[in-house]
């Protein structure tokens, strides 16, 4: 998926202040030289392989699929090193850092799972690290917070608006704004202005890769992949290797308590076009032009916005988006950890969710879900809840 | 060129009007009204906060839309300064034709000059002001000197509004006097600009100073609003 001057379809652009636009046009210059490297690239394979501990497993979950009657295939990005998706793209903005001679990165976490894997990175490369985080998601993401610090990370607690993922990214583009010559921003998901949510695709892409090679090696593809979408980066990164095929393609976001207004964030069920932290997407906003409170059980989805590439994907028809209530997370997060033994992220348990609700409609398919990651840092949301009673 | 910038709406609409009124009566060249934005990525803890209370308040931007309408006959030159969001959102092609005539231009803390042809193409008439900056590049100037404004906006400052400027640094001279060398318009420096001395500064390093944070911090008192803005005013004109 190439971007148009930075726009895909309609989506996407660089509505930034102007001060970024020079730091801005010099990654796009370090990405395209990136690309160009074979030593890059092997570089990066090998920091993937036996640093991260690619490549993960596609797993049959057998006793899942036979009490739901679907074949459920589980893309185990969970088990990771840090614990996500998230460190494929850490891995490869850190060698962009390093490429580009800066010195310092900063990084907005939401659940923590991007912080902790920047944090990493800026271990592994020599280099200082800010991430921003709402005291909202520190509190209710505390290991998380923990492991940041522990890496040497400094660690911002974000007091405004909700004090969550926005706001975390609000305050990051703000120190970015400030501190441009010596750091990289080095951003979490597929949202941003051009060429951010191009990199962080380009960097999560191997997660489809080896899942289509995985498929390949079976001799069929799967009926559906099925990916939990906050900002989008664990789904496109999925999805990108099935567009060419007659894979069914399904997004879901968060459709938190309800959906009414700052109940939930379902961009894509109940957004309009807008222009948001520095890309024009599908946007939960209000009739006065504000951007609308959200919520999700998880922290890691509560985003109001969405990766332009995937308010694209939606106008074009070629992936579909739903969402499934926390309720329903919660007892995917059950499901699995009492069948499996596997205790998924609560972001990505939205994604199982989706299957285990619309059983009936997956019944004898084959369903490939990207388990972006897993749900030890969830300990103390889960906990207020009565799993038993799901 | 002396400027202010307030914001729209705060801390209530009769209250903007009236201060308002006083930038105009103290002589200012041009007034810059703020719409507010819940996610003001530019703006420091002092105008964003201001953002968010008019927005809790309930009161539109339509409203403040209205409100700047009817000081049309004010005689002072009119901006609006926001985020692309307010604009892209209200509609652009109805932005345009319910300001057109009534304010001078429109300045977007969140648009780079590269993306103003974005905003003309769906029928924006009101030029859009580019901004200039200690970033900016040679290849840069171009955006600059062929922008329908009237003005350049110079960010005075890497960084969010409520910063300080060095209004002497040698980096923020050089990057004058490069746009001098292409451009006779005005250079108008915002960002970072707080005192009496930064406002004098400001008119010898270029051809005009807006204050924001400091205005907006006092908005709600039309006293303290009134002494700060004639202070900056003499001492601009010494």
């Amino acid at each position: 998926m190439h971007p148009n001057n930075g726009f895909y379809g309609e989506f996407g652009g660089q509505f930034t202040p102007e001060t970024l636009i020079p730091a801005l046009d010099e990654l796009e210059g370090a990405f395209n030289e990136f690309k160009k490297s074979r030593d890059n690239e092997s570089e990066l394979a090998r920091y993937l392989k036996y640093f991260a501990g690619r490549p993960t497993p596609v797993y049959k979950a057998e006793n899942l699929s036979k009490k739901y009657g679907v074949t459920i295939y589980l893309k185990r990005e969970d088990l990771l090193h840090t614990g996500a998706h998230k460190i494929n793209n850490a891995l490869g903005q850190a060698m962009l850092t390093r490429f580009m001679g800066k010195k310092r990165i900063i990084a907005e976490t939401g659940a923590g799972q991007h912080g902790v894997a920047t944090a990493t990175v800026a271990a592994l490369f020599g280099l200082d690290c800010a991430i921003y985080m709402g005291s909202v998601d520190a509190e209710r993401q505390m290991p998380n917070v923990k492991k940041m610090k522990l890496l040497g990370a400094g660690v911002n607690l974000v007091d405004t608006g909700l004090k969550t993922l926005k706001d975390a990214v609000s305050a990051s583009l703000k120190d970015w704004v400030a501190n441009v010559t010596d750091t990289h921003y080095l951003i979490g998901s597929a949202v941003g202005p051009h060429p951010f949510p191009e990199i962080v695709s380009y960097f999560q892409s191997v997660i489809g890769t080896e899942s289509r090679e995985h498929f390949q090696s079976l001799g069929f593809m799967p009926d559906y992949v099925i990916a939990c979408v906050g900002g989008g980066s664990n789904a496109i990164g999925i999805f990108q290797a099935f567009l060419d095929t007659g894979t069914r393609l399904i997004g879901i976001e968060a459709g938190g308590r309800s959906l009414d207004p700052g109940e939930n964030s379902a961009t894509l069920a109940r957004g309009k076009k807008g222009i948001f932290q520095g890309t024009l997407t599908y946007l939960l906003q209000n009739d006065n032009f504000q951007i609308e409170d959200v919520h999700s059980v998880s922290a890691g989805l509560d985003y109001p916005g969405v990766g332009p590439q995937h308010s694209w994907l939606r106008d074009t028809g070629r992936v579909e988006y739903s969402h499934v209530f926390d309720k329903s997370a919660l007892h995917a997060f059950r499901e699995l950890t009492r069948l499996e033994g596997i205790i998924p992220a609560l972001e990505s348990s939205h994604a199982l969710a989706y299957v285990l609700d619309n059983s009936s409609l997956f019944h004898g398919k084959n369903v490939l879900v990207n388990l972006s990651g897993r749900g030890d840092k969830d300990f103390g949301i889960v906990e207020k809840y009565n799993l038993e009673e799901l | 060129m002396r400027g202010i910038y307030i914001l729209g709406g705060y801390p209530d609409r009769e209250s903007f009007k009236k201060r308002f009124l006083a930038v105009a009566e103290t002589g200012y060249d041009f007034i810059e009204v703020g719409l507010p934005f819940n996610d003001p990525v530019a703006d420091g803890p002092v105008i964003a906060g201001a953002h968010n209370r008019v927005i809790n308040n309930g009161t539109t931007i339509q409203s403040i839309i209205n409100d700047i309408i009817d000081l049309k006959n004010i005689s002072i030159k009119k901006y609006i300064m926001t985020y692309s969001n307010i604009i892209y959102s209200y509609g652009i092609d109805a932005f345009s034709k319910k300001l057109d005539g009534y304010i001078d231009g429109l300045i977007i803390a969140d648009l780079p000059n590269r993306m103003i042809g974005f905003f003309y193409g769906r029928g924006l008439k009101i030029p859009i002001v580019p901004f200039a900056t200690l970033e900016t590049r040679n290849s840069d100037l171009d955006s600059i000197i062929h922008s329908k404004s009237d003005f350049i906006y110079f960010v005075g400052i890497r960084g969010i509004t409520g910063s300080k400027a060095d209004l002497t640094s040698k980096e923020l001279l050089e990057k004058i006097k490069m746009l001098r060398a292409v451009t006779d318009k005005k250079i108008i420096i915002g960002f970072g600009i707080k005192s009496p001395e930064d406002a004098a500064a400001a008119l010898i390093a270029g051809d005009g100073f807006v204050v924001g944070t400091e205005s907006v911090s006092r908005q709600e008192d039309p006293v303290k609003f009134e002494r700060y803005i004639k202070s900056l005013m003499v001492a601009s004109k010494n």
